[in-house]
Parts: C-alpha cells; structure tokens; sequence
C-alpha cells in the first residue's frame, strides 16, 4: 500500500527541486506535484519501506498496512530521534504495541 | 590521531551551604564518583580560595583531569568570576561544564529529601554525560575590511562618514541626489535653538571636505550587497554627471549661457510626480534653475551638475563655454563594486504625498494649500528677502492656518506619529513671527506632541494671542474665483463652539515615510521592514543593528526623527559599524557545523535561517557564513535529519544527557518534565523564580538552549521515547525573539510533533510550548504547576518503564 500524503502538512519540503521523500525512496516514487506537494506516483510499485514516512519533516506522509498484514485500518507509525526510532503498531482492533530500536547511523 | 578518554573532574560547590542542610554533599560526591568518565569528584568546600584553586590546577597539570562539572549552586557572578581565576589554569573555557543545582530550589526545605538527593545525582550525571563530548574550541577569526559604504548623505549619513574619518577609516558615501544634506538642506531652520541647518551642514562638512580618505559618489546606489560582515561586496551603479568634478572651478559661466529654465519649486515638493507649476507651492515659488547648476540640494561636490533628459537636442552651449574644458555631454552610467567591512543605511524619509489627502484639505486645488516642508522653502526665502514677494498668497500674509497630523495617525494612511511635526509647526510660526510679526496664526491639532524640552516652546506660544490652537480638524473651501481665499470651518472640541476662519496660506504638517532610497535598500540587502515599513534591528535589544551583520542603519531609516535625534542614532549606527572594520573580527566558536555525511540536502536550514545565513558549497551541500551567523541554532532546530550541530551544543550532546533520565528519579506516578528554556528569557524566569524564594515544583528539569528554535524535534521524540511525561519548551513573546521568529518556528514544528503524537495514541499534550517573559519568575512556576496537573491527569507517558 503507497504511502499517503497529508497535502495539508506537506509543505514540498519548501518547495526545493527534490523534496526530501523523493531523495530517500528506493525505488524514486515519490516526487512534486503541480501544486508543490509531493505524491507517489507509481503506487503498485512501493515495498512499504516507510523511508518517505520516517524522513518526512512534518510528519505528513502516512504508510497504510498492506492488508496482508494489518488489514485496513491497521497503522505503523515511526517517531524518530537521534539514534532512535518509536515504532506505535495499531492493529484494525485498537490494540496498541510499542517498540523502541536503536539506530547506529554515527 | 589517538583517541583521548575523556577525564572528568567534579567539584560540588556549595558557597551559601544551602544545599548542604538537606543533602549530605559528601554522599553525593561518592556516588558521583562511580559516573562513567568521572575521575575526581570532591567538596570544594571554598571554591574561591587559592589553595583550592591550586589543587585544581595541579590535577589539571598531572592530566589527572582534563574537564571540570562545577554542581552547586551559583550566581552567574560567580560563574564568571570562577571562569576568570580558571582562565589562568590553561583549560580552554569550553572545558567547564556548569551543572546549577540551586536553580532547582534543592535543599530550600526537608521535605522530600531522598528526592532531592537524587534529583541531584540525575543533573550531575547529566552534566557528566554531556561534559564527556565537550570539545576544545577557539575563536574564529576572520579578516575584515577596514573601509565603510554608507549609503544616504543626510545628515545622519555625513555623521556617520565624519565619525569614520576621525578613526581614520576610509568611506565611500553613496548619495542617490547631486550634492548631500538630503531633507536638512531644504529646511529653513532647526529647532529649539533656531539654527540655520547650513551652518549644521558646513560644521559636519568641515572633516569631509579635505578628507583623502572619502570617496563620494554622487547619483548613485547600490544595486547589489554580497558578502557577510567584515567582507561585503557592494555594487553601486552611477549615473554621469557630464561634468568632471576635478577640473569644474564652479564659476558658473556654463549657467549663463543655458536656455532652460527649470523650476526649483519641485525639490521639496510633498507630492508624488509629475508636479503642476500653477498649483500650490508652485505657485509661490517661481524662481527658476539652469538645466547645468551646482549640486543639490546642498552645493557639495563644488562641482557643477547637468540634467541631460531637459537639454535641448544638440545643445552644446555649457561646454563650448567652459574655461576648464570639465564638460563632457557623452559620459555614460557605471558601475563599480566597492569591498566594506560594514555597510551603513542613513537613506532618510520621504514626505507623505499630501494630494492622496486633498479631498480633506485641498492641497493641489487651492494655490495657497502647501505641505510644512515647502513651507521650510517659503520661510528660508521669506527670511533672506528672496522668492517672488508679489506671488498672490505670500505677498500679504495675515493669517496663516496650520492642520497637524496630515497622514500621519490615520489608519487610512500613516498609522504612526511622525513624532517631529508638532514641534516643527511650533517652530515655523515661531518664525514667521518674527519676520513678521503681525501675522495671526491658527493651528488646526487632534494632540500636540511636543516631546521633552519642546513642551517649553508650545507653552510659550499658547500664551500669545495672535496664536490660536484649535483642537479639531477644519474643513477646508476656497472662496474667490483662483481659490486664493481660503475658509476653514472647524468645531473646537475643547469649547465645543465652532470656528470659522479666513486664510491666507495653510500648511499641512504632512507624514513621513521611509524613503524611496531607503524601500530600494531593503529589497537589495534582503532585509526586512518592520510594520511601519521602516528599516530596523531589535526595536529595543539593538536598535540600530539589522539581521544581517555588518548592515547598520541610522537616522529617519529607522523611523520619523528631528535632526538631533538623527544625528545620535547616527553615531550609534557609526559606533557599532566601527566592530566591523577593526582589522578581523573575532566569531565566538559556538557556530553551526553541517554534518555532510547525514545532510540530505533538503534545503530547510537555508529556508528558515531567520538571518539568510546559508549558501551552497561547490556539492550542494549549506554551509554557514560566519561572519553574518547569530548563532541562535534554528537550522539545528529545523534539521530533519538532526545534522546540524551548534559547537557546544550539540545534537548529541542533548541526547547524552536525556538518555540519563531513562531511570525517573522520581516514582511512577510523578510526572517528569523536561523544559527546554530559552536563554534569554524563560532560563533567567527560571533564575528569577528561585532567587525570589519560590520552589519549583521538583518534576521538571531544565535544559538551557540559545533560543526555542534550537530545539529539534528528534530530541523531543528522545525525550518521549525514554519515558519522558511531559516536555516543555519554553521561549520569548510574540514579537521579542531576538532571533526574529524563533518562537513561531517552534509552535510550528511542535504542532507538527503533536499531531504525530495524536496518531500514535499518545496524548499530544505531552508537547506543550509556551512564552514567558525574563522577570516572570512566578508564572514560570505557576506553569510548571499546571502542567504537572495536567500530565497527572493523562497518566504515565506509555513508553516509561
């Protein structure tokens, strides 16, 4: 499932040529849109990676769960810190589990 | 290079003993013994004498320490007092860690003592933790240029070039007219004493008319400023004079022999162009200029000047004339790029066009309706016998109206005092009065502002009895077939009774505005205008610096001003340009570093430095100018990536030291705060609240940042992550932030951070941001309070432990 954007948050990263979605994803999906707010613009062909979601400055690129794992509904929502990432898993029950991983990008 | 380990020694200094009544200093100093990287720990038991400050030097000396954790409770004048003693134990300042534990309150009363003591150990460790990544720096020097472009030759501006004289630095002047003296030189008179500006010109002249080091480029401006402080290239394009200012004698044979007459009415018009001869104070003044005359509006450069666009097609009278052989009718506009240290704006005001007032009180329909600066024209002329006495309005003159406040207060128009043109009406009728003393003068006003010493010269006026002050504003009608004969009706809202009167000249006491100069300087240097649309720093802080630095400015760039009070703003402007052109400049190390192996490139950083500090590198990548930095850390803020890093205060280190409250001091239930405090307002609020005996509730730590905007949203999501309840971060008022708008920034991306919260079920209160103001002591503990209310009403973060 491609990643939405919320274009009331997305502010095209300033409106720079290459927003920073677009530099981070793997498979070049993401890029601006005519009115300055960036879209996935091939949908089939996102791996769910979440990169976009994780890098995005305003927090307005959500991932939906594809249904093979979540169902509709479910949520996997990252929060980055400095070596940190939050992981909050929301199964289509409201059950909430959260997860704390270490990252050693320094 | 090989890795050093870190050796961190701490001293626990308690000079008041308050911290001791509750908490054994000694316990605490054993246990922080066993923090990592901590390899003395002891009770300085009197951090100022010389035997202790000896044995810190020898443990410095022996390289059993290499850094200090000063814990304990400090003034900030012992801080800098211990700093000063310390400077001489060859520890880079950098080296000291200041770790306050009575900003807390620790140790105000018994209750909770076991709380407090650990309280303590967790802010020793956080201290340690960030005193471990602590890093020698030194001062960044960075060569200046040791000449000034000032731009504007106002009064304000011929100050500041004879200030940089006296000190012996060069200047180039920019002036966009002919000659100096800007507005000063068209005026009659200055008040209080009276003076003729011209002898104020001649007397500032006096240091710039010999100088070698002066460079004065006439009809100019700047069209380009690159560069930071202390190396600006500024490109200034000229127009020709077609006169060659080293051979013109100024004997002025080429005025005699040229056919065009112009009108000089139109150098103080208080109008938009084109200009009507028939109509107001072109009907009064009806002398008339060559289209080659000296320099204006003040005859310096002696040279002659041509206006090319009025002469007459293939017309060579001036040069064919000239003894000196100084004419040339085919110079062409140049341009040049001159390199500053520092740049100052003195580019003055412009009238208020008083025609987009005329429906009011008819100036440009009746001949005898003029503004107050022609009015200067019309006494300067009066007053040396000059001007044309027979012209209809000014040839016998009995009664003379004046209306206060033409633009200026009305939120149609200006909605500022122009601050100078009650006290300038006080002083045309004074005189008026004296050239003329039977003249009956009556002023229209809704308040007279006549400021400090100037209330003398009002009072003294209010007591004549020819001089009637009238507080209403008059409608204005002609009455003869010209419209010469003026009537204005008004209704005196003091008496309540109505006035009629007859007039034979009102003059308009019109706004002023930032000139035209000064809006084209603006646009070239980036920087912004304030609500009034004047040029200005820090209204308060640093009034005349600007957000660039380096870029000064002075005088009625500033705001409406008399000339004394430009001319002081101008010599503040000089004083602090001066910083800039003293051989190098000294930057404090605490700059921005970029990461470029974690930048990404976005660009954010470039987009929200509040002072355009960022350029691009030869790859792409921002780098910041030193020179122009305030370091205030709002691109460390913004980074999305967290790659940006203030020296000494560092990403990192912010996160060292949160990942030491992982492990509560307190118990489950309490809810902890970390608070992010501005240091320039809500840090010393936090100061300000213990100092005046309040004890801050014991939840919350504190963590000093430059400004709100410094805070970047990944340590926030450390702090949640860890278990954090609640973080607060705390910055100026709206409007006060040193650093522009560090505090709207941060609302922004806190806002942001809440509504990722919100969609990961987690209470977006747990992000609150607030402003508090410096002596708000009281308020700040009120907030802390509320918040703990607030938080234990939510219930444990989800992530504690």
């Amino acid at each position: 499932m491609a990643p939405k954007v919320d274009f009331s948050k997305c502010d095209g990263c300033k409106a720079q040529d290459e927003p920073l979605c677009e530099q981070v994803c793997p498979g070049n999906l993401m890029t601006l849109g005519e009115n300055g707010k960036a879209y996935c613009r091939e949908t089939s062909d996102c791996w769910d990676c979440m990169s976009c979601t994780k890098i995005c400055p305003v927090g307005a690129i959500e991932t939906r769960m594809p249904f093979q794992l979540g169902y509709h509904g479910a949520k996997l929502i990252p929060m980055m810190g400095t070596n940190t990432i939050t992981w909050t898993c929301i199964d289509i029950n409201g059950k909430i589990e959260r997860f704390r991983c270490k990252t050693r990008t320094d | 290079m090989e890795k050093k380990i870190p050796k961190t020694g701490l001293y626990l200094c308690d000079p008041g003993g308050e911290i001791g009544a509750v908490i054994d200093l000694q316990i605490l100093a054993d246990k922080s013994a066993k923090i990592k990287g901590v390899e003395h720990s002891e009770v300085a038991a009197d951090p100022f004498s010389e035997d202790f400050l000896t044995s810190v030097r020898e443990k410095i000396e022996a390289d059993t320490i290499d850094r200090i954790v000063w814990a304990g409770r400090f003034t900030s004048r012992q801080q800098e007092s211990l700093k000063k003693t310390l400077a001489g134990i060859n520890l880079n300042p950098y080296l000291h860690e200041w770790c306050d534990i009575g900003l807390y309150g620790i140790g105000r009363n018994g209750d909770g003592a076991k709380v407090q003591q650990q309280k303590a150990l967790s802010l020793i460790k956080m201290a340690a933790a960030r005193a471990r990544l602590l890093q020698p720096l030194e001062p960044h020097e960075i060569p200046a240029i040791d000449v000034a472009v000032v731009v504007g030759a106002g009064i304000a501006g011929l100050h500041v070039a004879a200030s940089f004289l006296e000190r012996g630095k060069p200047v180039h002047l920019v002036e966009q007219q002919s000659g100096v003296g800007g507005k000063v030189a068209l005026l009659s008179r200055f008040y209080p004493l009276q003076c003729d500006p011209h002898c104020g010109l001649e007397y500032v002249l006096k240091s710039l008319r010999n100088s070698d080091k002066l460079t004065l480029h006439t009809l100019s401006k700047p069209t380009g400023i690159e560069g930071a402080a202390g190396n600006f290239s500024v490109t200034v394009q000229s127009e020709p004079r077609y006169v060659d200012e080293s051979r013109c004698n100024g004997c002025g044979r080429c005025a005699e022999v040229c056919p065009v007459d112009l009108p000089v009415f139109t150098d103080s018009v208080q109008d938009e162009p084109p200009f009507q001869q028939e109509k107001g104070i072109g009907s009064i003044i009806r002398e008339t200029r060559k289209a080659i005359h000296p320099s204006l509006p003040y005859a310096f450069p002696e040279s002659y000047v041509v206006d090319r666009q009025v002469c007459p097609e293939g017309c060579s009278a001036c040069r064919d004339i000239c003894p000196t052989k100084a004419i040339d009718l085919d110079q062409v506009s140049s341009e040049q790029s001159l390199r500053a240290g520092a740049v100052v704006a003195t580019t003055g005001w412009d009238p208020y066009p008083l025609s987009k007032m005329s429906t009011y009180f008819g100036y440009g329909v009746y001949p005898n309706v003029i503004g107050n600066l022609e009015m200067e024209q019309v006494l300067s002329r009066m007053s040396r016998g000059l001007g044309n006495p027979t012209a209809p309005p000014v040839k016998n003159l009995k009664t003379v109206g004046f209306v206060q406040c033409v633009g200026s207060r009305n939120k149609l128009h200006l909605s500022y005092c122009s601050s100078v043109c009650c006290s300038a009406t006080i002083k045309q009728i004074q005189q008026l009065k004296s050239i003329q003393p039977d003249v009956t003068c009556i002023v229209f006003y809704q308040d007279m502002r006549c400021n400090g010493f100037e209330e003398d010269m009002y009072q003294a006026l209010k007591e004549e009895d020819d001089i009637l002050f009238v507080r209403g504003f008059p409608k204005i009608t002609g009455s003869e077939s010209d419209g010469s004969q003026l009537t204005a009706i008004a209704e005196d809202t003091f008496s309540g009774k109505p006035v009629k009167q007859d007039l034979d000249l009102l003059v308009l006491a019109g706004g002023m505005q930032l000139s035209q100069a000064g809006q084209d300087f603006a646009e070239v240097s980036g920087l912004p205008l304030n609500e009034s649309n004047f040029l200005t720093g820090h209204y308060q802080c640093y009034p005349e610096e600007s957000q660039r630095s380096g870029i000064v400015s002075g005088g009625c760039a500033r705001g409406p001003m008399n000339v004394s009070q430009s001319i002081d703003s101008a010599h503040r402007a000089a004083f602090k340009a001066l910083n800039f052109l003293d051989g190098s400049i000294l930057i404090k190390p605490t700059f921005p570093l970029v990461d470029k192996t974690k930048c990404d490139e976005c660009k954010r950083c470039v987009e929200e430095c509040p002072f355009g500090v960022y350029h691009y590198d030869e790859k792409g990548f921002p780098e910041p100018d030193l020179g122009k930095c305030r370091q205030c850390g709002n691109c460390m803020g913004t980074c999305p990536v967290a790659a940006i890093s203030l020296n000494n205060f560092t990403i990192k280190q912010l996160a060292a030291q949160i990942e030491v409250l992982e492990n509560s001091f307190l118990d489950y239930e309490e809810p902890l705060i970390l608070a992010f405090l501005c240091e320039n307002d809500a840090y010393p609020a936090a100061r300000a609240a213990v100092d005046s005996g309040l004890n801050p509730p014991l939840n919350a730590i504190y963590v000093k940042v430059p400004c709100a905007g410094a805070v970047n949203n990944a340590v926030v999501a450390d702090a949640l992550a860890l278990g954090i309840d609640g973080v607060l971060i705390a910055g100026c008022k709206d409007g006060q932030c040193h650093y522009v708008n560090g505090n709207q920034l941060v609302l922004k991306r806190s806002g942001d951070l809440r509504e990722k919260l919100t969609t990961m079920m987690i209470e977006p209160e747990r992000v609150r941001s607030e402003s508090i103001e410096i002596q708000e002591g009281a308020r700040f503990v009120q907030i802390l309070e509320d918040y703990i209310e607030d938080l234990k009403q939510l219930g444990p973060n989800p992530f504690k432990v």
